[in-house]
């Protein structure tokens, strides 16, 4: 019997249903973005993030089943962000799962933000295992090894900074308004590599660490401007989206040579990022192995992944009960 | 005409359920994390009268002042609700709620940490002007009289019955009354 997940997603500033039949295919996916709104500010404004996931929630739940023309009835199963996120977010959301669930007498599963953003790759891909999957967003930055569904090994994670995170505080010493990080990128392509800055983690693990590559962008902007000399801000981004992804290709690469793997999943916000995804299909090829990277609509948030790796846990039963909390942090 | 009535805006998660406007059952809780009990609680009340989603006609939400997180909890849960089985929503805010035990002109607060919210109502339940926040240090400056209320519990079946003949709201039109502003800035 084919399986049908209405998914929630808002742990951010993206208020999104979806319903995804068999974990694979999205029947209807509605996406109602704030970016406009915390773009006046400068970044996502946690408060204001709650408060339009409120106002949203009802019309993206009707547009959601009017796109799909199916009933709420018709679910297997209500899925929904729980961990990682704004927690004030992440319970709009909940809130809203709990309520169908229990209104229809439907089994709820909590999903990891995360790990939905690894299954994008299931949506129009087939993820077959082992593979790696290297996880770069906002807020966070691992190399994982997948033997199976929900089976995970954690090789390493960033020691401090996430890359996104960086992204978005070079993006502000470069004056470049909100969201950071695809703005850096289009300033990149205009530049050269003519700043030398400091390579993070030159060790043998697959650990990562981004501050100190952030530090070194933010001092020379500042030490520049004391001094009265003009930034070329185009080859700055490009020198530092060139070292801030080859820290990233390197332990892949690392992870290549040692694992011995074939498959590499590139999942999370960053990896909507053209060049990141260049240099990941040239390590690939090096090594013959296949690269998975969700097309743009699925790199980003979006209910479509969280239904998509609910599906699994629907298959095994995993289900959570009405005590489901939100959390700020939820390492895969 | 069954009726649940969800009130989640400060630490009491307070639920009912009423039919034709009597209180049948009452529930408490001290709880400082809604977002675990309040649908525990719904689930609690229509299993022991036996309902079922389908058997609802109204729901009665508290829509604010009070703690942001918690008054959108139920305001969530009452706009889900009546979105998808097109139950009969109604809000009233806890100020409002309160000044039902007053028939004169009266100025209601209930507090937080950081200051007052206050309502002014005249003898027959009128809002007399927009609600407001005071903070301790502007209220101990003011001279208006204010009622403070915390600790007094509101009347659910005057709420039932204040409500009777006001208008339902659109699902997609309800939102939390948040009263207190929040700092930030922009260009």
């Amino acid at each position: 019997m084919d399986v049908y997940i209405l998914a929630i997603e808002s742990s951010c500033d993206e208020t999104s249903m979806a319903i995804v039949k068999n974990g694979k295919e999205v029947i209807s996916l509605v996406i109602a973005s704030q970016m406009d709104t915390h773009a006046l500010y400068g970044g996502v404004v946690p408060e204001i993030a709650s408060r339009m996931h409120t106002e949203a929630i009802t019309m993206v739940l009707e547009e959601t089943l009017k796109k799909a023309q199916m009933k709420i009835e018709d679910m297997s199963a209500i899925a929904v962000t729980c961990k990682p996120g704004l927690t004030g977010s992440l319970i709009v959301g909940i809130e809203a799962a709990k309520t169908l669930a229990l209104m229809y007498d439907k089994p709820l599963i909590g999903v990891n933000h995360l790990i939905g953003h690894i299954y994008a790759n299931n949506i129009e891909n087939e993820m077959e295992f082992p593979m790696l999957a290297l996880v770069v967003s906002g807020g966070h930055t691992e190399l994982l090894i997948m033997e199976d569904d929900y089976k995970f090994k954690k090789l390493g994670e960033t020691l401090d900074d996430a890359i996104g995170e960086c992204y978005d505080k070079v993006a502000r010493v470069l004056d470049l308004k909100y969201p950071g990080g695809p703005n850096v990128e289009k300033l990149a392509l205009e530049g050269e590599h003519n700043y030398d800055l400091p390579h993070p983690v030159m060790d043998d693990t697959y650990n990562f660490s981004y501050s100190g590559l952030k530090s070194a962008v933010i001092n020379l902007v500042h030490n520049s401007k004391q001094r009265g000399e003009e930034i070329n801000r185009a080859d700055l981004a490009c020198s530092f989206q060139e070292v801030a992804i080859d820290e990233l290709t390197r332990k892949v690469e690392k992870a290549f040579r040692e694992t011995n793997i074939k498959r590499l999943v590139v999942a999370g916000g960053v990896s909507a990022n053209k060049y990141l995804k260049g240099e990941m299909q040239k390590l690939c090829d090096k090594y013959e192995a296949q690269l998975l990277i969700p097309r743009l609509l699925y790199c980003t948030d979006n209910a479509a992944m969280i239904g998509a790796a609910a599906y699994p846990l629907y298959l095994r039963k995993e289900f959570s009960d009405f005590s489901l909390n939100a959390s700020s942090i939820g390492d895969i | 005409m069954n009726t649940i009535y969800i009130d989640t805006h400060f630490k009491n998660l307070v639920m009912g359920y009423l039919n034709d406007g009597k209180l049948i059952c009452k529930k408490v809780l001290n709880s400082n994390k809604h977002s675990e009990n309040t649908i525990n609680m719904l689930k609690e009340i229509l299993e022991e009268n036996k309902l079922t989603g389908d058997l609802i006609d109204e729901v009665i939400v508290i829509n604010g002042p009070g703690s942001f997180t918690g008054v959108r909890i139920g305001v969530v849960i009452a706009k889900i609700m009546s979105y998808t089985k097109n139950i009969k929503l109604k809000a009233i805010s806890y100020l409002q709620a309160l000044d039902l035990d007053y028939d004169q002109d009266i100025n209601i607060g209930i507090s937080d940490r950081n200051g007052i919210y206050v309502g002014s109502f005249d003898k027959n339940h009128n809002l007399k002007e927009d609600y407001y926040y005071l903070t301790n240090e502007e209220y101990e400056k003011s001279s208006i009289k204010i009622e403070i209320l915390d600790d007094q519990e509101v009347d659910i079946e005057k709420i039932y019955k204040y409500l009777e003949d006001k208008e339902e709201i659109n699902p997609h039109l309800l939102k939390p009354l948040y009263v207190k502003k929040i700092e930030v800035t922009h260009d």
